[in-house]
């Protein structure tokens, strides 16, 4: 199966939608802060909408071409997609829901009972079958809603801020079913989000928007490595410590806000107001503080220590506020430590990079 | 014990008031006739015709309301902007135009010497002064706003469920059937009773339109202008009798509509 290809443009309230972008099969994460533009951008690639120029492919099959004058309305374009707000058919049970796309075809009562009841069972909803959906929650209706589209073997998932109106509690859970489902699937998915820890669950191919443009794309990894803007780095939780670059000899250094003195990669920094970013896994915990090669070393105070499945997320206080996040294995190996514990954060120079602000 | 504020006791007595404005005359009319009277009058071959007039025509016009009505309603509950408000404001013409004008109109857009009378009547209909008279004046006055109140209903569907429906394989017309409409049957159901309601007690449009023939277009609104001229004690009668039939109406509106909006 090939993936979405387009390529458009169109004119939003406050700026221009100006996007180029494939979606192989798999996980696409589209990530950018509120009023980017990504809903927008679904509903264009869903037909919902119409793009002042451009073309989109899906597979061989052409949706949209200006040129061509070629727009495929969207029952004809074979997406799939879960809204925000789910939009599950409030008149209709679980079943009656999911079997809708199917019953809009020639198939056969029998059939549609067989391939409802297939999913429900691949999916482990069976138990909500008969339910009306007004009674489900969050998570059930999640549930339902990428059930009735995957029904009708899409040959793209567009999905809008898929946990975003589930409980914190919630979300969880149905993060870890999703990413199973969709790993198993492996049809071209675009995901789109604002959340950070959705990205974390996704993270081979994530794309960032920004004001209606792709300004960022990669694996998370490198997004987090090398963030291309604010919002990026924010986004990924960097520490980003402020302060000022300045310059003895030929040597430059960084001077924190909160009095430390930090090395880092200084590629193309002029002295001045800056800010260092390192990322939270680069950050080691040490009880006593380490000798040997050169690296930053700041002693604080754990505040907060939350536990993220296999990852430990520790917020340590000194002069700066420095996030680490360390291993599970490491932090019970260092006796499980919890807040109000001093310890001290390391992180090597080429880790930290400066960036003039 | 707290003492009410000044506003509120503002609001209080004008609201007893327009109770009371609405009420006492209701109460007089009832009072007017006795449940015998009534009795009496509905024996009588004149009413029993204007009655079934009154309910044939209204129920007549129902369908082609629906049919014309719907659609439209639809289909500007979809549109934004300058063509929605474009639009509407026709809708509203009949509306503010009093009764009596719009008969007038009817008569010259569909009588003998009317801008199609003439091409009516080479087909061999002759409209006025006939139940098809009745009917369409019914349907002049009541269609906009039936559309009106309609277009509200459609504008409460949540749009996405139909993108949805869409984006799952319906047309858009199987999305209309399949979601919109069942979305809003109980709000219809009570459209539809208001129109029913609206219709029965059409009277200037009619009269001029299509006349006050005793059988043939007397409607029971007619039929108590007629003997008010002469039998003021019949006229109430009737009257109460059309109050109760508008009662049952708006009982039944209460009973099928929505509690809430149909999301």
């Amino acid at each position: 199966m090939s993936g979405l290809d387009c390529r458009i443009q169109y004119q939003l309230a406050h700026y221009e939608l100006a996007v180029d972008l494939t979606v192989k099969p798999g996980v696409t994460v589209l990530l950018g802060p509120n009023g980017s533009g990504k809903s927008s951008l679904l509903r264009l690639i869903a037909g919902l909408a119409k793009p002042r120029a451009g073309r989109i492919k899906l597979g061989d099959r052409l949706l949209f071409d200006a040129h061509k004058k070629i727009d495929l309305p969207p029952e004809q374009r074979h997406i799939g997609m879960v809204f925000q707000d789910l939009a599950l058919f409030p008149h209709l049970s679980v079943r009656q829901n999911i079997a809708f796309g199917l019953s809009l075809r020639r198939i056969a009562k029998n059939a549609i009972k067989l391939r409802v009841d297939t999913l429900l069972d691949k999916l482990g909803i069976t138990q909500l079958a008969e339910r009306s959906v007004t009674t489900l929650s969050g998570g059930e209706r999640q549930k339902v809603a990428l059930a009735r589209t995957l029904i009708t073997d899409p040959q793209l998932l567009l999905l809008d801020e898929p946990t975003a109106a589930l409980d914190p509690s919630a979300r969880g859970a149905i993060r870890r079913w999703l990413h199973a489902i969709l790993a198993e699937l492996q049809i071209p998915t675009l995901l789109v989000t604002h959340d950070a820890e959705e990205v974390a669950w996704f993270r081979k191919r994530v794309a960032v928007i920004e004001k209606g443009q792709i300004v960022q794309r990669g694996s998370y990894h490198q997004l987090l490595r090398e963030p291309l803007s604010d919002f990026v780095a924010r986004f990924a939780g960097i520490n980003l410590i402020n302060g000022e670059v300045r310059e003895q000899g030929n040597e430059k250094s960084f001077h924190s806000s909160g009095g430390s003195r930090l090395h880092g990669i200084f590629a193309g920094v002029l002295p001045g107001p800056a800010t260092l970013a390192v990322a939270p896994w680069e950050v080691a915990l040490f009880a006593v503080p380490p000798g040997g090669s050169p690296q930053n070393v700041i002693p604080g105070r754990v505040i907060e220590r939350i536990v993220l499945g296999d990852r430990v997320r520790v917020t340590l206080l000194s002069a700066e506020k420095l996030v680490a996040e360390i291993s599970l294995n490491a932090w019970q190996q260092m006796g499980e430590f919890g807040e109000g514990t001093e310890l001290y954060a390391v992180f090597k120079t080429r880790e930290a990079r400066v960036m003039n602000t | 014990m707290k003492r009410p504020r000044l506003f509120s006791l503002v609001l209080a007595t004008a609201g007893l008031l327009l109770a009371l404005l609405i009420l006492l005359p209701i109460i007089a009319l009832l009072l007017a006739s006795s449940p015998g009277a009534l009795l009496q009058l509905m024996l009588r071959s004149e009413v029993q015709q204007a009655l079934w007039i009154t309910l044939l025509t209204s129920l007549l016009a129902l369908p082609p309301i629906f049919l014309l009505g719907l659609p439209a309603a639809y289909g500007l509950s979809r549109l934004n902007g300058r063509p929605r408000r474009i639009l509407e404001t026709l809708l509203e013409l009949p509306m503010v135009m009093p009764p009596v004008v719009a008969g007038l109109a009817l008569l010259l857009a569909f009588g003998r010497r009317g801008l199609i009378g003439g091409l009516l009547a080479d087909i061999g209909l002759r409209i006025p002064f006939t139940l098809l008279a009745v009917v369409i004046a019914i349907l002049f006055v009541v269609t906009p706003y039936f559309v009106r109140r309609c277009t509200m209903l459609f504008s409460g569907v949540d749009r996405r469920l139909e993108d949805a429906a869409l984006l799952l394989g319906a047309s858009p017309f199987q999305a209309f059937m399949r979601i919109s409409l069942p979305l809003v049957r109980r709000g219809l159901a009570a459209e539809a009773i208001m129109a029913l309601a609206q219709g029965i007690g059409l009277f200037g449009t009619i009269i001029l339109f299509a006349g006050n023939l005793p059988g043939r277009t007397q409607t029971l609104s007619l039929a108590i202008y007629t003997a008010f001229e002469s039998d003021p004690q019949q006229a109430f009668g009737l009257g109460a009798l059309l109050l109760l039939i508008s009662l049952l109406l708006l009982t039944a509106v209460k009973w099928v509509a929505p509690q809430e909006s149909p999301q």
